[in-house]
């Protein structure tokens, strides 16, 4: 081989590697090897939108909230009515949160990787690498996100973080309490057992049973997230 | 012909009056921000329905102001047009403030501004901001090293840099298009066409503020000014708002004629509500038809004072274009549950509206008054002008 086409082959190979991991970072699907990955399945016949989880969510997390200031109010957890637009069409409650997308949008657009994905599938925010500069809000298809428009002093709940001046916040499945072997506090507060929580991977858990069912639906599944919550009768 | 390049003076009463004024409102900026800090963010007008105010609003349009005046410098050192030349040190040097204003109120519109290095520590190759992060630095020390080869009379370097900065320009602008195009969850966002109409929009505003900024800046400092350079500019700009006018025309039809989009396009077009008018009355009335018809016009055509109106105009139409494309796309709700009716205590499925707040725009005007008092300063200490701007001809 001669000096010239050495080389040429070397730069070759050292494009080639050059390329090869920068395409598969603009790559969307990311395949985690983890054992475990959370979802919620939530079953909308059995909701009568009392709203229960949603106040409970707002004490559980801290989550910043402005009585004097409707506008600014920080939602983790809302109960949305859908009805269909033709006249005495039933209005049904349906608790929306974040979604945990595998594909999440706001994970891919924050600069700072300030939200990533857990290996377990839950999306969090790591508020003290966040930038506020709220971007995630405006890719988020689901509203799941909330900026922290001012500093708050008290909180509600000692065991989890209090809210930050600046920063985004959403829900995190209550990852606290998942770490120490506990539901999530919606799961938990709710009475008429509409929420189940659970390990999708595994084939005996509450959720897996219920999406084998096949009649569960995802909010803007068209989008293509690889979202985690569930619906039963969407 | 040999172009002698030389500093303003500067010490006019009136320059020590504008320099107090624009000093007045930069502070008052300064101070806006520091209230949404100290205060809390919900001094301004944003919500959780609408994360993005003015300042993008202010950002996006420094940004795009940047690219036409690097490309007016360019054509003399890229495409060949050598009569604009006596242009070529202003037009960097505006490219590259503009640059610095743009950037200063994206980070003034942080949560965080504290964390601004943290952009480049952890960068995600998945997100447009850190790609622009990136391309805006680069961009601000492109434009710098292409001066330095201006002013050192490396002519051997203006070239090569000049071609280096246009394709940074076109990476800049975008990227910075790129910002709402590739959001899929937002109907009046995801476009492929955002990238090439923010292009063509920054070339248009770029250049129309390029000519407001020669035309002032030689009559204030009594500097000779060729009309025929300027004529020359005022073509330029005629066939930029055309392009423009056309990519939002075919935008707009594309949305109007896809069901999933057509409601949110018709909200902003025929709402009856202000972006209905900022669309029709600010950006194609004002911002396009009129300007077109004065540089289309044989009469008016070579009038400066009636090129110098239609490129305000187009500069004031161009800010209305940032508004369409910045706000309705948040004021419309997202669409959850398509073809359904929703409300929820948190704004879900209803419009809210986008109230602008005093802090806001006192922190762009701070904004904009700092980038004009960088200029000042910059013509002061450097010698960024020719002594006169004649065309070639004038030699033969």
């Amino acid at each position: 081989m001669k000096r010239r086409d050495f080389l040429k082959l070397g730069g070759i190979v050292a494009a080639a590697s050059a390329v090869t991991p920068a395409s598969s970072l603009l790559y969307a699907g990311k395949t985690t090897t983890s054992a475990i990955k959370y979802g919620l399945v939530i079953d909308l016949t059995k909701c009568d939108g009392c709203g229960e989880c949603a106040t409970a969510c707002r004490i559980a997390n801290n989550v910043a909230t402005s009585p004097d200031n409707e506008k600014i109010n920080n939602y983790w957890l809302r109960i949305a009515r859908v009805k269909s637009k033709f006249p005495n069409s039933h209005e049904q409650a349906i608790p929306l949160m974040c979604m945990h997308c595998d594909n999440a949008p706001c994970v891919h657009v924050c600069p700072v990787k300030a939200s990533f994905v857990r290996k377990d599938g839950i999306v969090m925010i790591d508020k003290h690498r966040c930038i506020g500069c709220r971007y995630c809000m405006i890719a988020c298809p689901y509203k799941a996100r909330s900026f922290v428009f001012k500093h708050n002093e008290g909180f509600s709940n000692p065991d989890v973080p209090k809210t930050m001046h600046g920063v985004v916040e959403k829900c995190d499945f209550c990852v606290t309490r998942i770490d120490s072997g506990r539901m999530p506090v919606c799961v938990e507060s709710c009475k008429k057992g509409v929420m189940s929580f659970g390990n999708l991977f595994d084939p005996e858990s509450q959720v897996s049973r219920l999406i084998s069912s096949g009649k569960v639906h995802r909010v803007r599944e068209d989008l293509h997230l690889g979202a985690k919550v569930y619906y039963l009768g969407l | 012909m040999k172009i002698y390049w030389t500093t303003i003076n500067g010490k006019s009463l009136g320059m020590y009056f504008l320099l107090g004024v624009l000093a007045i409102l930069a502070a008052a900026g300064l101070y806006a921000t520091y209230a949404m800090f100290s205060q809390g963010h919900y001094i301004t007008g944003m919500n959780n329905q609408i994360p993005w105010g003015l300042p993008i609003v202010v950002a996006i349009y420094c940004i795009g102001l940047s690219a036409g005046s690097l490309v007016l410098s360019a054509l003399s050192a890229v495409f060949g047009q050598k009569e604009f030349k006596p242009f070529a040190r202003i037009a960097v040097f505006v490219a590259a403030l503009f640059l610095v204003g743009s950037l200063l109120s994206i980070v003034l519109d942080w949560g965080r501004p504290d964390r601004v290095m943290l952009p480049f520590l952890y960068l995600n190759p998945r997100s447009i901001f850190s790609w622009n992060g990136f391309l805006y630095s680069s961009y601000i020390f492109i434009c710098i090293v292409y001066l330095w080869a201006m002013f050192t009379g490396r002519d051997g370097w203006i070239k090569p840099m000049g071609i280096l900065a246009v394709c940074w320009a076109v990476g800049v602008h975008s990227g910075t298009g790129a910002i709402f195009g590739f959001i899929n969850a937002r109907e009046l966002y995801h476009s492929p066409l955002a990238s090439p109409t923010f292009v063509v929009a920054a070339l248009s505003s770029g250049t129309a503020l390029m000519i407001l900024i020669i035309v002032s800046t030689f009559k204030a400092t009594g500097r000779f000014l060729d009309n025929r350079l300027i004529t020359g500019l005022a073509k330029l700009l005629g066939s930029f708002i055309m392009v423009v006018l056309y990519f939002v025309i075919v935008e707009y039809i594309v949305r109007l004629y896809t069901p999933s989009t057509c409601e949110p396009t018709r909200f902003v077009l025929f709402g009856g509500n202000l972006y209905t008018y900022i669309f029709w009355v600010g950006l194609i009335l004002l911002g396009s038809i009129v300007p077109a018809i004065i540089l289309f016009n044989p009469i008016t055509k070579n009038s400066i004072p009636w090129i110098s109106f239609a490129s305000l105009l187009v500069v004031i139409g161009v800010f209305c274009e940032r508004l369409i494309f910045v706000l309705p796309g948040q004021i419309f709700p997202l669409n959850l549950f398509p073809d359904m009716e929703m409300t929820s205590s948190f704004m879900d499925g209803q419009i809210t509206w986008y109230q602008v707040s005093l802090p806001e725009i006192a922190q762009g005007l701070g904004i904009l008054s700092i980038v004009a008092i960088l200029y000042i300063i910059g013509l002061k200490l450097f010698a960024l002008l020719p002594t006169e701007a004649r065309h070639l001809e004038h030699e033969l």
